[in-house]
């Protein structure tokens, strides 16, 4: 690189005030970035990421840089003046955020919002600085920038604002855009496109990028280099298809081996033991040695060295090429599970389920509304020892359809039928039985577990609650349950915010195996937690299915982890069931369109072979809407006609067991997704 | 954690009342209401630190012996009302919908009122003792704090524990008293110091509008009161009860405050 780089960081280590020690954040973290260049930074909750992307622009909140430098184009800029830093900010270095709707402001319309920055920095005047937002819009590929500039944040979709978030961090035609996780709270095919745009933008523009995520695959995408941070320090960096294929640090290993997408689902995910340490009190040696599984006493005596591993490849560990021994080790200590084949029995049948929302406002009784049909005809069976996958996307009413199962909410038709038996609508019109035998998993261990209780309190109250053992015997049953997830037994009288978010998804599945339940239902278990964690929560379900004979129905919105751990899968949009059939079948072609887009929006590991990629465009219609058509038409890439509209598609059965709604004929469909290359629609 | 100075001078003056209500009139070097007509409106001097009244009586062994007649009704009705108050707002606050929307209407009801206004027709219409003004100022409190008690445990409602509880199939009561109720002692606590505060206030302006108790009673806002009229040439006799009026209002209010950090704080942690 003889051009002079972009960004420099040199050595940079932040703090944060937290009590009597200093929480040292990020420590003599260097890496830079050249002109026109993409540079990814990788990192779980808590590696730093986000602090170093403030210290860029020289925003840390509560925090103080205590050494190195950050260079913008050779210009020091920690020591800047206020009125320079705000010149700088927007300018020449721009930011995109995780949350696009709050970093809008709601109150005033976007192309305001677009404005204001030029203008500010005395780029354009009034006229001008409009004119120039219409044309960032077009930029970013908002259909119709004319009369999208006068539209208020709330008028867009998600992904819309997060474009228009894009198109204000290019305003100003920045050196350098960070991009905080941009697309994590995105839907995935959402977050595909969005993924395409930056792709299609570096094209365009000359800024380089920082793009910061928890998600390799996502970096993979858009990033020439990359950069892995563990705890506060830059423990791997190279080209980003090199780390990824030849990860020379034992934590990048176990973080790519821990995605699922990578994953043979007959293999299991490696998960990284243990917990990130205590940033007030950095270890000496290696910050991964207490979690690696190849560290020795060398690891612990001194932080090693950045070695060069390979052509502009570093990494921080004395055995660089000893590190992918680590998922052996990993592996030898578990048994893969069987998976069951052939037919089994039904668990839980569930037919023509409608769940409608009538929401009345105020005092207009003579209006009548139109009701939310957020699940609208769900006929699915669960079938015992197997795990059913349900994958949509947020609005598709797959957590209202689990709540439907375990009682939460009352149907408003269709029946629910488990072990044959009919089930009432509400858990307290279910007898007890029947309660224990189906249990939930929810999505946020934050909020799934009582803050004021104990975790044996909360494990022990459904054994109390069904008599599943004589109190006696409750605290040894307790103690059992959490050695079942890997739970030291100290942790009985903790209370839960004192445990890390992984641990705290294995204290709810502790708590709904007690009951020695025969389903499962998972909502979401693991999408708030890391890649890591996510790998060992998936793993203890896995163990567990096949050591009880457990039937799972999984909620999910990534298919990377539905295709890991789902034997058959149902996809919903809108409230419909649109295809079902056996896991990979589904994930072969041909597909429902809608799952086809599904299934191009998700993120590829292996990085060769540009496959065929659908994206879509728009929003789902309002879930008040009355369909007559196809619930999918309004967005379908493969739309044939007015039939769409007009007609609800049949329901085709295929050979493989397989059943999808839709008027293309399958051999039609086998054809439009194989031999012709889709419409790319970007 | 930080102990900040409003924390230690609160708690400091918390006990020294504690003290005075138990043992004030014994504390007292006067009486408080034998007349002494030879040292009346004296100013603040040695023996009388804060001065006497128009006859004769010690300023300061009347603030003693009073603080009971102003604190303990203060303190029973702020209980009875956040009682109330939790208990219907837990109620309305979990079932939400219709049975939400009847509860929380009603308590609008008493809630147009204003406070002082109340709680006067309550006494007027009961008869003026202290049980009545405990009972009107209750009745003051009650929609207040289960407004503040709703809101919370509608928060709470919305949490995925309450979510596993009704999927288990437990009864509403253990969820409202086993699951919610824990988690809303840190806005109950606080309310109630505040209510006691303000409670203090009332009682005081009741008394000063003679409504609940009579003379001779050294209450502090029939203090304040029949002292008004001896406010140009005798001030000392408005400022003291005044100054312990407000002295202990604040206190309340710094306690509670520092009472909800601590207990706050686990919350935040689970949350970061």
């Amino acid at each position: 690189m003889s051009q002079q780089a972009t960004l420099t960081v040199e050595h940079l280590s932040v703090s944060y005030d937290a009590g009597d020690t200093p929480l040292r954040a990020v420590r003599d973290v260097s890496f830079s970035i050249a002109p026109g260049e993409a540079y990814g930074l990788i990192g779980e909750s808590g590696s730093g990421k986000t602090t170093v992307a403030f210290a860029m622009m020289n925003y840390l909140r509560g925090g103080r840089i205590e050494g190195g430098r950050i260079l913008l184009q050779g210009q020091p800029i920690q020591d800047l003046p206020k009125s320079e830093l705000r010149q700088i900010r927007g300018n020449k270095v721009a930011m995109v955020y995780q949350d696009p709707m709050s970093s809008l402001n709601p109150g005033i319309r976007v192309g305001e919002q677009i404005a204001e920055a030029l203008r500010y920095h005395g780029i354009a005047d009034r006229a001008g600085a409009r004119a120039r937002a219409v044309r960032l819009l077009a930029d970013v590929n908002l259909p119709d920038p004319e009369a999208m500039v006068d539209r208020y944040p709330h008028q867009l979709s998600g992904g819309q604002q997060q474009r228009i978030v894009i198109a204000m961090a290019l305003a100003c035609e920045p050196d350098l855009v960070i991009m905080d996780e941009p697309t994590t709270g995105l839907d995935v095919t959402t977050e595909a496109v969005i993924l395409d745009l930056i792709r299609e933008l570096r094209h365009k523009i000359n800024a380089s990028i920082l793009f910061i995520s928890h998600n390799i695959a996502v970096v993979a995408k858009v990033c020439d280099r990359v950069g892995v941070l563990y705890a506060g320090e830059l423990v791997e960096e190279g080209r980003v298809a090199e780390v990824i294929r030849r990860p020379k640090h034992p934590y990048t290993v176990g973080l790519v081996a821990s995605m699922p997408s990578g994953t043979d689902r007959s293999q299991r995910l490696a998960s990284i033991k243990g917990s990130l340490p205590d940033l007030t009190k950095v270890p000496q040696g290696c910050i991964f040695a207490d979690r690696c599984l190849i560290s020795r006493d060398v690891c612990l005596a001194e932080r090693p060295p950045a070695i060069e591993v390979g052509p502009a490849h570093i990494s921080r560990c004395l055995f660089p090429d000893e590190a992918q021994d680590v998922i052996q080790k990993a592996e030898a200590r578990v048994v893969a599970p069987a998976r069951a084949a052939g037919p089994a029995e039904t668990v839980m049948h569930i037919d023509d389920l409608k769940l409608w929302y009538t929401r009345r406002r105020g005092l207009r009784v003579w209006h009548k509304p139109q009701p939310v049909r957020a699940v609208n005809g769900v006929t699915l069976d669960i079938e015992a020892g197997r795990t059913l996958a349900v994958v949509g996307e947020s609005g598709s009413g797959k957590s209202t359809l689990a709540r439907c199962v375990v009682g939460l909410v009352p149907p408003t038709g269709g029946a629910i039928e488990f072990h044959g038996e009919r089930l009432g609508g509400r858990a307290r019109q279910r007898g007890v039985k029947t309660r224990q035998r189906i249990q939930i998993i929810f999505q946020n261990p934050e909020s799934a577990l009582n803050p004021q209780r104990t975790v044996g309190e909360i494990i022990a109250r459904p054994l109390k609650l069904y008599n599943c053992v004589e109190p006696s015997r409750i605290d040894e049953r307790v103690a059992e349950l959490m050695k079942a997830v890997n739970l030291p037994a100290r942790y009985a009288s903790r209370y839960p915010h004192q445990l890390s978010g992984g641990e705290k998804q294995r204290v709810s599945i502790a708590r709904v195996l007690g009951t020695e339940p025969d389903l499962i239902i998972c909502d979401e278990p693991t999408s708030a937690l890391d890649i890591s964690v996510q790998a060992a929560v998936l793993n203890a379900l896995s163990d567990l299915q096949a050591r009880h004979g457990l039937s799972y129905m999984f909620i999910s919105h990534d298919l990377g982890v539905v295709r890991y751990i789902s034997d058959r899968v149902a996809v919903m949009y809108l409230g419909v069931v649109v295809e079902t059939g056996p896991t990979e079948a589904v994930f072969k072609a041909p597909h429902h369109p809608y799952t086809e887009s599904l299934v191009a929006a998700l993120p590829d590991l292996s990085g060769n072979g540009e496959k065929p990629e659908v994206r879509l465009q728009g929003t789902p219609p309002s879930p008040t809407a009355r369909i007559k058509g196809c619930v999918f038409a309004s967005r379908c890439p493969r739309k044939v006609g007015a039939i769409c509209e007009t007609t609800p598609p049949p329901v085709q059965n295929l050979a493989d067991g397989r059943k999808l709604a839709c008027h293309i004929p399958v051999d039609e469909l086998a054809r439009l997704q194989g031999a012709v290359p889709a419409v790319a629609v970007g | 954690m930080k102990r900040d100075a409003g924390f230690v001078l609160s708690a400091i003056f918390l006990i020294v009342i504690f003290v005075l209500v138990a043992f004030g009139s014994l504390i007292a070097p006067y009486s408080a209401t034998e007349f002494s007509p030879s040292s009346s409106l004296l100013p603040p001097q040695f023996p009388f630190i804060f001065g006497t009244d128009e006859f004769g009586r010690d300023v300061f062994s009347r603030i003693l012996s009073g603080a009971s007649f102003t604190l303990l009704p203060a303190l029973a009705a702020a209980a009875l009302g956040v009682s109330l108050g939790t208990i219907t707002g837990l109620v309305a606050g979990y079932l939400g919908g219709r049975g939400d929307e009847i509860i929380m209407r009603l308590m609008d009801v008493l809630l147009s009122f204003p406070a002082l206004i109340l709680a006067m027709l309550i006494v007027v219409m009961l008869g003026g003792n202290v049980v009545n003004v405990v009972l009107a100022i209750g009745v003051v409190f009650w929609p207040r704090s289960a407004r503040l008690v709703r809101s919370a445990a509608m928060d709470i409602a919305l949490s995925e524990f309450i979510d596993a509880a009704r999927a288990r199939g437990e009864s509403t009561l253990y969820i409202l008293i086993r699951e919610l109720l824990p988690n809303l002692w840190a806005f109950i606590i606080v309310d109630f110091a505040l209510r006691c505060s303000y409670g203090i206030l009332l009682t005081a302006s009741l008394s000063y509008l003679g409504i609940g108790v009579h003379p001779p009673t050294p209450a502090w806002g029939l203090m304040v009161k029949d002292a008004q009229q001896y406010i140009q040439f005798a001030p000392w006799l408005v400022f003291f009860p005044c100054l312990a009026i407000a002295l202990i209002s604040i206190c309340t209010v710094l306690f509670g405050e520092y009472i909800r950090r601590q207990l706050a704080t686990p919350t935040r942690i689970a949350r970061a």
